[in-house]
């Protein structure tokens, strides 16, 4: 048997919607035919049409008055009409697209992976999620950024001054850095569940915020908010009637249950147990090779920046600033600068390999890099993980050891370059900044090498 | 909630007559200014007139739905009128009306939940035993009770 699809939608999404929607229902009942009817309403879309079912349709019916995702049909049998029309003679409809002539599936499943290939991963669940919550990061991150550098510049301590200028830069700067990786969950599961998933994925990544978790935690908070929210939208069925009820009320609540309950239990205590141990890591190390702890420290501030693993390294180099140790706060400070620094630099070389969001995100991170707003490359390891952090690891590390080797000694836990103009603050300030130089170089290089393939690298050519 | 519960006993008026679709709408938003539903007729009721010249909500088989979101709605409300004499709603079919909802949003908080609660009301209309019901309504109490079954 023929398998009809169709999808109505409105102005409004009020009425005409849903009216088209069940005269079509009615009609197809009264013939005996297999129709499913997704409404895109102004409560979202409902009764959503799989790619599965799609694949399956014989004719797709598009009784719509406004403009609707069309790409998802390419290579099937569709019908565009407005959606009065639905209304008025739904039973024409049907049977005109009954007559219609079957198409082969292969053209389908055709147009489908051609459609992959030409948007590349723009359209791959995973990574789709990830971009959606990075583009409404970065202009946290950049704003944020920003501000807190530009308090620099009335001095390195002048922010500390409670109702300067300065300390209000440095709080606007630190509220914005704040809502971060809330922003990030919060619309990676929008990106999943659609508007029903955004309380629990900023709630998550509220909580990956508060247990320290950073943006790997915000990241993991958004996934997990958005499908469990997906799952109760999915499987929780009430009645109709009380259907209403469901996206203000029964999905945000037991999602963000879910969600806040899961994060406390399964990433809280890890999180907890993870920066114990690695201080006590560290501890052991405190005699050991120079180099090597500076390898260790500068891998460590770049692989959650802002994360567990970090706050322990630059906690350990604080601690030992007591001590007048001063070698490892250098080479924390080095390795926290590269990360953005690399990939401005990445962006530069590889401009091909970024989408164009990411082009001029990586502008700002120039000046985040300088000034140690380790914070900068977030962006862009959130949005490409597994080939963004391995990189950054790898210059952090070089530049960690190297500032060690070089016997680089920092007396002050922050500032960036701002701080080499300061008399006595850097020992060695030339091979200082060349452990740096040469730490940028390394993430670029790994960067520009790893992204070859990546899914942003296809993106941006595909919008040539 | 339930349709019922937005579509009070003061909102309804059975065979009422009025020689206008612009009168028809000014009768139901007094109704539902009476009420507290709607603060600010006139901004309601300049919202109404807009949604209708982007098309007409004349939707056929005699039934209209205009509707509107506004600052001048407190709480979304819906207001009914069985008219004594049909009168021309420009409807897809080409027909008079007879039955008229009128529908109030308000631009706040326009919460999914009342939305849900009207996308109901749109599928019960395509029922010609729905629509027969509001025909055949001797009181307001049994046009409400309609509304639930």
């Amino acid at each position: 048997m023929k398998k009809l699809l169709a999808v109505t939608a409105c102005p409004t999404g009020i009425a005409h919607t849903f009216m088209a929607a069940e005269a079509l229902d009615q009609a197809a009942k009264a013939k005996d035919v297999s129709l499913k009817v997704e409404t895109r309403g102004s409560v979202g879309a409902e009764n959503e049409l799989t790619e599965e079912e799609i694949r399956e349709a014989h004719a797709i019916i598009l009784a719509v008055d406004t403009n609707v995702d069309e790409d998802r049909f390419q290579g099937k049998n569709v019908i565009r009409v407005g959606v009065s029309e639905a209304i008025k003679d739904p039973s024409g409809l049907i049977d005109r697209a009954l007559e219609m002539e079957e198409k082969s599936a292969d053209e389908y499943v055709e147009q489908v992976q051609n459609k992959k290939k030409e948007k590349g991963a723009e359209r791959q669940g995973f990574y789709k999620h990830l971009m959606n919550g990075v583009s409404f990061m970065i202009p946290l991150v950049v704003a944020g950024g920003l501000l807190i550098a530009l308090s620099f510049v009335f001095g390195i301590d002048a922010a500390e001054n409670e109702g300067s200028l300065a300390y209000y830069l440095m709080e606007t700067g630190g509220a914005a850095f704040s809502l971060m990786v809330p922003i990030l969950a919060g619309y990676i599961a929008y990106s999943i569940a659609d508007k029903p998933g955004l309380a629990p994925g900023l709630v998550g990544g509220m909580l990956a915020e508060q247990v320290e978790a950073g943006f790997l935690g915000g990241i993991i908070a958004g996934f997990l908010a958005g499908y469990v929210a997906l799952l109760i939208k999915k499987y929780f069925k009430v009645p109709r009637n009380l259907e209403g009820i469901m996206p203000v009320l029964v999905i945000p609540f037991f999602a963000t249950l879910i969600t806040g309950l899961l994060m406390f239990y399964i990433i809280n205590d890890p999180v907890a147990g993870i920066m114990g141990g690695l201080e006590n890591w560290l501890q052991s190390m405190t005699g050991a090779n120079a180099f090597i702890l500076g390898l260790v420290l500068g891998g460590m501030m770049a692989i959650d920046m802002g994360g567990p693993v970090n706050k322990t390294a630059y906690a350990f180099a604080v601690g030992l600033l007591a001590s007048e140790i001063y070698g490892p706060m250098a080479a924390v400070m080095a390795a926290g600068m590269t990360p953005p620094l690399g990939l401005w630099l990445a962006t530069v070389i590889g401009k091909k390999r970024f989408t164009n969001e990411e082009q001029q995100a990586g502008k700002a991170a120039s000046v985040l890099g300088i000034s140690f707003i380790t914070e900068g490359a977030i962006p862009f390891a959130a949005a490409d993980p597994l080939r963004v952090i391995p990189s950054l690891v790898a210059g952090s590390a070089v530049a960690g050891s190297l500032a060690m080797i070089f016997e680089a000694a920092l007396r002050v836990p922050h500032g960036g370059v701002f701080v080499l103009f300061i008399p006595n603050a850097v020992t060695n300030v030339l091979l200082y900044a060349l452990a740096i130089a040469i730490g940028t170089v390394v993430t670029a290089l790994f960067v520009v090498l790893l992204k070859r393939n990546s899914p942003q690298a296809k993106a941006a050519q595909a919008n040539e | 909630m339930q349709l019922s519960e937005i579509l009070k006993n003061e909102h309804v008026l059975l065979d009422v007559n009025v020689n206008s679709r612009e009168a028809c709408i000014d009768e139901l938003s007094k109704l539902m200014e009476n009420t507290g539903v709607v603060s600010d007729s006139a901004v309601y009721k300049d919202a109404v007139l807009k949604r209708e010249e982007e098309g007409s909500t004349g939707i056929g088989f005699g039934v209209a739905i205009p509707h509107g979101k506004s600052s001048g709605v407190e709480e979304a409300g819906l207001a009914f009128a069985r008219l004594s004499d049909e009168i021309d709603w420009q409807s897809l079919d080409g027909k008079p009306v007879k039955s008229v909802f009128l529908i109030a949003i308000p631009e706040e908080k326009a919460g999914n939940e009342h939305l849900q609660i009207l996308s109901q009301l749109s599928r019960k209309l395509m029922h010609e035993d729905f629509r027969n019901k509001l025909l055949q309504a001797t009181s307001s109490d049994e046009l409400i009770a309609a509304l639930d079954e």
